[in-house]
């Protein structure tokens, strides 16, 4: 039997963990809030400031805060889930690869966090800026990579740390949003700075933290994403199996 | 994987499934299997413990699950730790609960079918799933099962791979007394195959319906090995405590005490009486012949060190 075949039944498995009504509710609630707020932002400012005004905003809100916690929201319980409920044994003692496991389980991870994170920004990037193109295809990239790049990063945390889900959370608000922000070598081990990066460039407008060349925006989360797939396959082939 | 993290591989009897070499496994102070020479053959070999002896750490060592602390494991071929190959040889059905809870029936076996990379894993979930007596149409998810349905599962999705080791952690938990029977039966013609089933189970009466072999654990040491007719004697040989409630609690103690099989006695209410004897089944028939003599009816005889710690403290040389 072909090893695809073998990772596509991993990843609808994995897929079909993560789809749960409270989740769809959350997922829902962070987009509708990200309409209105973009509406409204760019409403109120005048039109000259309408897209600085509106990239910031999705700067916090999108690449601070809703894309993180999404992905780790989704990530962190791909392979976490499997060891909680102790179902993890039953893919692990199969004989397959590890990395498939790892793959399998960023792919169904991004598949949840990419469309969550670039319709719903790249939506209040279209109505708070009129349809400015260029910004809303910025924020679709910038919102892109950000997901992809956490989604490699929670999977692996979800697979390593008991309480994850904490874990991740002082990650994004202390690390990224303080930390990250006091330093230029604690900045590089940000990844939000890579899509602010891309953001701040395509848009043409200063953001903090958006300190990295394009190329290095564009290269560095998916290399994330990737070197965090391997290390979840090798904590796979050590770790103790409940 | 380094060449150092690769113990060399151990003397492997020509006829064994499983071998154990001086396999200890310690959780920080906690030592739960210590230092465990084991062979298991072909055929059903009953694990037999108490809870909380290292029976299921012993399983998970043995599927590769745990890493020993010390020691070598060795299945079908090679360590099932790093091993795909060995790992394909083995099937397990895990002593906890979990299951994936928003898949069917059918869809957890299809999945570790095609996992263990069978050519139709449609047909062999459904084949297995009749094997155990579960509809494979059923469209519920396992979430919603109960705890019997839930532990058929497990035996499915450990035998769709029809593997030649099959590791069974309290197998027979939640299901009843048909299944129960069921599941004995199957396993015991994949041991009369020439499958290597080994069975872990807490239950004295349970381990003797699955065969003769057993092995016996004990706070993590191998304390016994051997027929588990041998082992029954030994445990036989003791002395045993019984409960028996069945009215004038004191001309029962009496008629007792007379008895040559009954070492002492002793009167607890007015209904019950416990007693020490070496003949279990001598003073159950005794006991009815009194009642009959005295007009009473026996309520209930109940064993009061049958249950397995008494029987591994013997075992072990530590009696109450």
């Amino acid at each position: 039997m072909s090893p695809v075949r073998q990772l596509l039944a991993l990843y609808r498995t994995l897929l079909d963990q993560q789809l749960t009504k409270s989740r769809l509710l959350l997922i829902a609630g962070f987009s509708v809030l990200a309409l209105v707020l973009a509406l409204s932002i760019g409403n109120q400012v005048e039109p000259e400031f309408r897209i600085e005004s509106v990239v910031g905003f999705l700067s916090v809100y999108g690449l601070g805060f809703m894309v993180p916690i999404l992905s780790l929201l989704f990530a962190s319980s791909t392979l976490g889930q499997l060891v909680d409920d102790e179902t993890l044994v039953y893919i692990w003692l199969r004989p397959n690869p590890r990395w498939q496991l790892a793959l399998a389980a960023w792919a169904a991870a991004t598949t949840v966090s990419l469309p969550v994170a670039v319709i719903p920004l790249a939506s209040a990037a279209a109505i708070g800026t009129s349809g400015q193109t260029d910004t809303v295809v910025a924020t679709g990239l910038s919102m892109a990579l950000a997901a992809i790049g956490y989604s490699g990063l929670f999977v692996l945390a979800g697979l390593v740390f008991r309480r994850a889900l904490l874990w991740g959370l002082v990650y994004v608000f202390i690390w990224e949003l303080f930390v990250a922000r006091a330093g230029a070598g604690a900045a590089r081990l940000s990844l939000n700075t890579y899509p602010h990066s891309v953001l701040a460039r395509m848009t043409e407008i200063e953001l903090p933290l958006a300190e990295r060349s394009m190329a290095a925006g564009l290269i560095v989360p998916p290399a994330l994403a990737l070197v965090a797939v391997a290390a979840t396959a090798w904590w796979l082939s050590r770790a103790e199996i409940t | 994987m380094t060449a150092l993290d690769t113990p060399p591989p151990p003397v492997v009897p020509r006829d064994a499934s499983v071998v154990l070499t001086k396999v200890s496994k310690s959780f920080g102070p906690l030592v739960a299997v210590s230092d465990i020479d084991l062979v298991i053959r072909p055929g059903i070999t009953a694990l037999l413990g108490p809870n909380g002896a290292g029976k299921s750490t012993l399983l998970r060592l043995i599927c590769g699950l745990a890493k020993p602390t010390t020691g070598t494991v060795w299945v079908a071929g090679g360590n099932p730790r790093f091993d795909d190959e060995a790992r394909s040889h083995l099937g397990l059905v895990p002593q906890q609960d979990g299951v994936f809870e928003r898949l069917t029936a059918l869809e957890t076996v299809r999945l570790a079918a095609t996992l263990s990379g069978l050519a139709d894993p449609e047909e062999q979930a459904r084949r297995v799933l009749d094997t155990v007596e579960l509809d494979a149409e059923l469209e519920r998810d396992v979430g919603t099962f109960s705890k019997g349905m839930r532990q058929r599962v497990k035996v499915a999705q450990a035998l769709v791979h029809d593997p030649s080791v099959l590791v069974l952690d309290e197998p027979l938990n939640g299901l009843d007394p048909r299944q129960r029977h069921h599941m004995i039966d199957l396993f015991r013609r994949l041991g009369d195959a020439g499958r290597t089933v080994l069975v872990s189970s807490h239950v004295l009466d349970e381990v003797e319906r699955f065969g003769s072999h057993v092995v016996v654990v004990a706070k993590g040491r191998l304390v016994a090995e051997g027929d588990f007719r041998e082992i029954r004697t030994l445990l036989e040989n003791q002395p045993h405590r019984i409960r028996v409630s069945c009215g004038q609690a004191r001309d029962v103690a009496a008629e007792l005490i007379r008895l040559p099989t009954v070492i002492g006695c002793e009167v607890v209410d007015a209904e019950t009486v416990e007693l020490t004897t070496g003949d279990v089944r001598a003073v159950r028939r005794q006991l009815l012949a009194i009642c009959q003599k005295l007009d009473l009816t026996l309520h209930t005889i109940s064993p009061l060190d049958d249950d397995l710690e008494s029987v591994f403290r013997y075992l072990v040389g530590d009696r109450p």
